[in-house]
C-alpha cells in the first residue's frame, strides 16, 4: 500500500513539474500558432536566473520567482517583438527560428556563465519530508505540486473572467476577424508570449533545485512539455493538465518497471501514432484551422 | 432513376456538419453535354454539394453516381481522374508557378509519380492554345501570383480545360470580376457547351441569364425547383425562399 | 529567349561547379586538406537532399540525419568486417562484440560481409525507412508542422535504440576501427585523392539525378504540392504517393551521404544521428537556399568550410555556434529563399535595369486584354 501511495506521489511530482513546463508552451500554441522550440531554453535561462541571483545576491528561491518570471517574460516579450511578430503567416519558419534563438541562447550561457553543472539550493524550510497517507514525500516536491495548481487556476481565471481572456478567446477563434472589431491583435499575441515566456522561467526556477543546472536541460523539457501539449491538445487548458497527470504517472510506472531508454523511446514513439491519427489532442474536439 | 443519358446522379444525397444538415436528401442528375446553373440563397448547400461530388466532403448517406458507378468511396484523385473536375470559388492555383507550369500540371492525363519523371516538356503546343482561349498568352511566364484576381479565375478556368474531365463543376466563376471580364467569361461558357458537361454554381443571375439552359434552385440542403430561367422566375416557392435577400434577378 | 537558351543558362552553372570539384586535388596535394575537403563535399551531397523534400516538396525534415546514420551504419558494417584478422577477437567477431560478450556475429551482421550488399542496403534500407514513415505520415494528411515533429522523434527513437543496443551497434562509442573502402579493384584511403574523387563524383551524379528529377513533370507536381497541396490533388495526383516518392529519394541520397562520410571519417557514431546535425543540415540549406539545389550545395560548403577554418582557434569556435544561430534566425526572417534566392534577385533587378528601355512593364493589366477572348 505504502509502495502504491509512493508510487502514486513520485507520479504526481514528475506531472507537477511537467504541468509546469507545459503550461507556457501549451498557451503560446494555443493562442498563437507558433510551437516554441526555444521553449526549453526559456526554462533553462529561468534555472540560470535562480542560480544567479541566489549566487550573487543571496537572494533565497522563493524570494526570486517574482523576479525571475519578470525577466523571462521581459525575454519573450523582445523575442516575440524581434522575430516571432514577423513569421505568424509562416508556420514552417517559426519552428525554425525558434530553434535558432534556442541554440543562440544556448550557447550565450555557456560562454556568459560557463559549461559546467550549476547548483541551486532548495529553501531550508522545504527542505524535509512529510508523511502523505504513510509515505513520505519531500515538502519542497509538494510546494512545487501546490504552485502548479495554483498557477494554473490563475491562468484559468485570467483566460475565463477577464476582458484581457475574452479579447485572448477572441483572437484564437479567429484573428482577423477581432482585429476588426478593435482588438489588438498584435499586443494579445506579444503579451501572451511574454506570459508564457514567463511561465517556463518559474519552471525552470523551480526545478533547479531538485537537477543539475546545465545549457543543455533545455532540450529534455521540451520534448516533454511538447508531449503533453499534443496529446492535450492545444485548445484546452484542463486537456494540459490532464495530460501532465497522465504522463507524470505513466513516466513514473515506466521507470519503475522497465529500463529507462526503452520507456522514452515507447513514449516518444506513442506521440508520433497520436499525432499521425488525432493531431487535435485527446481531450481536445477541433483544432486551429 | 438510373438512365443512361445521366452523367451524374445524386440520390437521397446527405451531408451532417455535427447536427446541422448542409445537404439533406439530395436529388439531382445531370445529362451529358448540358450546361447547368445552381443557384440558391447563401447557405443554400450549393458549394457543399459540388464538395460531396468531388469527394471534398464525404458523404454521411445517400448516393452519388458517375456514368452509373458509385463514386461515394472514391478519394478525390480518383474521382478527378475518372473524369470530374473543380474550379474552387477561392481561385486557387499554384502561385509560385508560372502560367504555362500551372497549364503543364492541369494536364493530369497520365497522373503517375514514374511516368511523369520522364517528361521534362516543351513540346506541346497545348499550354499556348488554353493560354490563348482563356486571353493568358502574353503571360506565360509570369507567376501565377502576380496576375491580377480576373486573370486568376481565368487560369483556373484553364487548368480545368488542360485536365478536360468530362464533368466541370464551377463554383462561382465571376466571383470579383468586372463586368467586362464577367461577359468574357460568359462568352467563353458558351463556347465550351456541347464539349463538356458543366455545373456552375453562381450568385449573378445576369451571368447565369446568359449562359443558361436549365437551372436547379437550391434550398435548405434540398433541391427547390428545376427548369428554364422563365419557369424558375414564375417559381412561388423560388420567390419565397429568395425573399429578403433582394429577389431573384438582382443578385 | 529560347528554352534552348534558358536551359543552358540554368545548366551551366552546375556544369561549371561539378567541373570546379573535380579539379580540385590538381591543385591540391595535401592529404589532410582533401581529406577535410571531402567531408565538406559529403556535406553538400546531405543538403542536396534536404533540399528535394523541404526545398522543392515542402516537407520539413528535421530528422535528415536518421537516414544518414543508417547509411553511414551499413558502410561501418561492412569496413568492420572488413578488419576481421585484426581487431577482433576469436571467431572473427567485431571487437565490442567480444566485449558484449556476444558469442556469434547476429543474423543482420552477417550479409555485411559483402561490399556490394553493404553499398545496396545503405541506399535501400534509408529509402525503405523513409518509405514506410512517409506512407505513415502522408496517406493520414500529415503535414507541415507536424510533420516535422514526427520526423524529428523519430530520429529520436532511432538515435536512443542504436545506443542502447550496445551489443549489436557499439552503443555510445558507435562503430570505429575500420577497414579501408575496397570497390572494383581499387582501396580508397580516407587521406588520399581517390577518396576525394569519390565524394566528389557521388556529388556530382546526386546533383544531376537530382536537378533532373526537379525539372520533370514529376518535380513540377512536388513544387505544386508545396504550394497548394489540397489544390493537386482535385487534378488526380495521389499526393501522398508523390510525397513517399521525393522522401525516399532524398532518403536514399542521405544514405550515400552517410556512407560516403563512414568512408571518410573511418567510423561511424549515433552522433551522426543527432538533433545537432540535423540542425545543421536545415541551416545549411536554409542559408543556400532552400529552393535550388546548387544554393543547398553553397549554403553546405559555405557554413561548414567557415566553421572548419574558425576550429583551428578555440575561443572563436565558441562564439561560432552563437554567430550561427544568429545568422540562421536571420536569414529566416528575412532571406527565406537564402543567398541563392538573393542572387537570383539580383541578376533580375540588373537583367530589367538593362532591359530598361526596350519594354517598361512585364506584365499587361487586365483592362487592355486583347480581344481575343472573347
Amino acid at each position: 500500500m505504502d509502495l502504491v501511495i509512493s508510487q502514486l506521489l513520485t507520479g504526481l511530482s514528475i506531472a507537477s513539474i511537467l504541468m509546469l513546463v507545459a503550461l507556457g508552451l501549451a498557451i503560446i500554441y494555443g493562442v498563437t500558432g507558433v510551437i516554441n522550440l526555444a521553449h526549453g531554453e526559456f526554462v533553462m535561462l529561468g534555472a540560470y536566473c535562480a542560480w544567479f541571483l541566489q549566487s550573487q545576491f543571496g537572494l533565497g528561491l522563493i524570494a526570486s520567482l517574482i523576479p525571475i518570471f519578470l525577466i523571462l517574460a521581459l525575454f519573450g516579450w523582445v523575442i516575440e517583438t524581434l522575430v516571432i511578430r514577423h513569421l505568424y503567416n509562416r508556420p514552417l519558419d517559426t519552428i525554425l527560428a525558434t530553434w535558432g534563438i534556442g541554440v543562440m541562447a544556448q550557447q550565450l550561457i555557456r560562454l556568459t556563465a560557463g559549461g559546467e553543472l550549476r547548483y541551486v539550493e532548495m529553501p531550508a524550510a522545504l527542505s524535509r519530508s512529510v508523511s502523505v497517507f504513510g509515505a513520505s514525500e519531500s515538502a519542497y516536491r509538494l510546494f512545487i505540486l501546490a504552485l502548479a495548481l495554483a498557477l494554473f487556476a490563475v491562468t484559468w481565471y485570467l483566460y475565463r473572467y477577464t476582458s484581457f481572456g475574452l479579447k485572448l478567446r477572441a483572437v484564437t477563434q479567429n484573428r482577423d476577424i477581432a482585429s476588426s472589431f478593435g482588438v489588438n491583435s498584435g499586443r494579445i499575441y506579444r503579451a501572451t508570449f511574454a506570459y508564457g515566456a514567463g511561465i517556463a522561467g518559474l519552471a525552470g526556477a523551480l526545478v533547479s533545485p531538485l537537477k543539475s543546472v546545465s545549457p543543455e536541460m533545455g532540450t529534455t523539457y521540451v520534448v516533454d512539455a511538447f508531449m503533453v501539449v499534443v496529446l492535450g491538445g492545444a485548445q484546452s487548458l484542463f486537456g494540459t493538465v490532464a495530460s501532465s497527470g497522465i504522463l507524470g504517472e505513466l513516466s513514473a510506472f515506466l521507470a519503475f518497471h522497465s529500463n529507462d531508454t526503452i520507456a522514452k523511446a515507447v513514449v516518444l514513439l506513442a506521440i508520433v501514432v497520436l499525432i499521425r491519427f488525432r493531431p487535435q489532442g485527446l481531450f481536445s474536439t477541433r483544432v486551429r484551422a | 432513376m438510373t438512365n443512361s443519358q445521366n452523367l451524374l446522379e445524386l440520390e437521397n444525397a446527405t451531408v451532417a456538419f455535427g447536427g446541422f444538415l448542409a445537404v439533406s436528401g439530395l436529388d439531382f442528375c445531370v445529362t451529358k453535354g448540358e450546361l447547368r446553373c445552381l443557384i440558391g440563397p447563401n447557405g443554400a448547400g450549393k458549394t457543399t454539394a459540388l464538395d460531396l461530388i468531388c469527394g471534398k466532403t464525404p458523404i454521411s448517406s445517400g448516393m452519388i453516381r458517375f456514368e452509373g458507378r458509385p463514386i461515394d468511396h472514391l478519394k478525390e484523385y480518383q474521382i478527378s481522374r475518372i473524369g470530374i473536375g473543380r474550379k474552387f470559388q477561392v481561385p486557387s492555383v499554384f502561385r509560385e508557378l508560372t502560367v504555362r507550369e500551372n497549364l503543364r500540371i492541369g494536364n493530369s492525363r497520365d497522373p503517375g509519380v514514374f511516368g511523369n519523371l520522364w517528361r521534362f516538356g516543351g513540346k506541346t503546343e497545348e499550354p499556348e492554345r488554353l493560354a490563348e482561349l482563356v486571353g493568358l498568352q502574353d503571360e506565360l511566364e509570369t507567376a501565377a501570383a502576380h496576375l491580377s484576381h480576373g486573370q486568376t479565375q481565368w487560369l483556373e478556368i484553364a487548368l480545368i480545360l488542360a485536365q478536360d474531365p468530362a464533368l466541370i463543376l464551377m463554383d462561382e466563376p465571376t466571383a470579383g470580376m468586372t463586368g467586362q471580364e464577367t461577359r468574357k467569361t460568359a462568352d467563353l461558357f458558351n463556347r465550351l457547351r456541347g464539349q463538356h458537361t458543366l455545373m456552375v454554381v453562381e450568385h449573378d443571375m445576369g451571368f447565369v441569364r446568359d449562359i443558361a439552359e436549365t437551372i436547379s434552385v437550391m434550398h435548405q440542403g434540398k433541391l427547390l425547383a428545376e427548369g428554364t430561367l422563365e419557369e424558375i422566375s414564375a417559381d412561388e416557392a423560388v420567390r419565397e425562399a429568395y425573399l429578403g435577400s433582394g429577389g431573384i434577378g438582382h443578385a | 529567349m529560347t528554352p534552348a537558351g534558358q536551359f543552358a543558362i540554368r545548366f551551366l552553372p552546375y556544369l561549371a561547379f561539378c567541373v570546379a570539384i573535380l579539379l580540385v586535388p590538381q591543385f591540391i596535394d595535401d592529404a589532410f586538406l582533401l581529406n577535410k575537403y571531402a567531408r565538406y563535399l559529403v556535406f553538400a551531397i546531405l543538403a542536396v537532399a534536404l533540399c528535394l523534400s523541404w526545398g522543392y516538396a515542402g516537407i520539413l525534415n528535421l530528422g535528415q540525419a536518421t537516414t544518414f546514420g543508417i547509411g553511414s551504419y551499413c558502410m561501418a558494417m561492412s569496413l568492420k568486417l572488413g578488419t576481421v584478422p585484426v581487431h577482433t577477437g576469436s571467431e572473427g567477431l567485431p571487437d565490442f562484440m567480444v566485449w558484449n560478450n556476444v558469442t556469434e556475429l547476429p543474423w543482420f551482421w552477417a550479409p555485411f560481409h559483402s561490399t556490394t550488399f553493404a553499398i545496396i542496403a545503405g541506399v535501400l534500407v534509408p529509402a525503405l525507412f523513409a518509405a514506410l514513415l512517409g506512407w505513415f505520415m502522408f496517406r493520414g494528411r500529415v503535414t507541415g508542422v507536424y510533420a516535422a515533429i514526427i520526423t524529428l522523434a523519430t530520429m529520436v527513437v532511432v538515435n536512443l535504440l542504436i545506443i542502447d543496443q550496445q551489443r549489436y551497434t557499439g552503443g555510445f562509442n558507435g562503430i570505429t576501427d575500420l577497414a579501408q573502402f575496397e570497390a572494383a579493384g581499387f582501396t580508397f584511403d580516407a587521406y588520399s585523392a581517390s577518396t576525394y574523387y569519390l565524394v566528389a563524383g557521388c556529388l556530382c551524379l546526386t546533383l544531376f539525378v537530382s536537378y533532373a528529377i526537379t525539372r520533370s513533370k514529376t518535380g513540377l507536381i512536388l513544387q505544386a504540392i508545396r504550394d497548394q497541396e489540397d489544390r493537386v490533388r482535385f487534378f488526380g495526383y495521389d499526393v501522398a504517393l508523390y510525397k513517399v516518392f521525393v522522401f525516399a529519394v532524398s532518403a536514399g541520397i542521405a544514405g550515400v551521404a552517410g556512407m560516403l562520410y563512414t568512408i571518410v571519417m573511418e567510423f561511424a557514431s549515433p552522433t551522426f544521428l543527432g538533433v545537432p546535425l540535423s540542425l545543421s543540415v536545415v541551416i545549411w540549406v536554409a542559408v543556400g537556399g532552400r529552393q535550388s539545389l546548387l544554393g543547398a550545395v553553397f549554403g553546405a560548403l559555405i557554413v561548414t568550410g567557415t566553421q572548419g577554418a574558425l576550429s583551428e582557434s578555440e575561443t572563436f569556435l565558441e562564439s561560432w555556434t552563437l554567430i550561427m544561430g544568429a545568422l540562421f534566425v536571420l536569414v529566416v526572417l528575412f532571406l527565406p529563399k537564402g543567398l541563392a534566392g538573393a542572387c537570383e534577385l539580383l541578376v533580375q533587378r540588373f537583367r530589367s535595369a538593362a532591359a530598361d528601355g526596350k519594354a517598361s512593364e512585364p506584365r499587361t493589366p487586365v483592362a487592355t486584354q486583347p480581344e481575343s477572348a472573347s
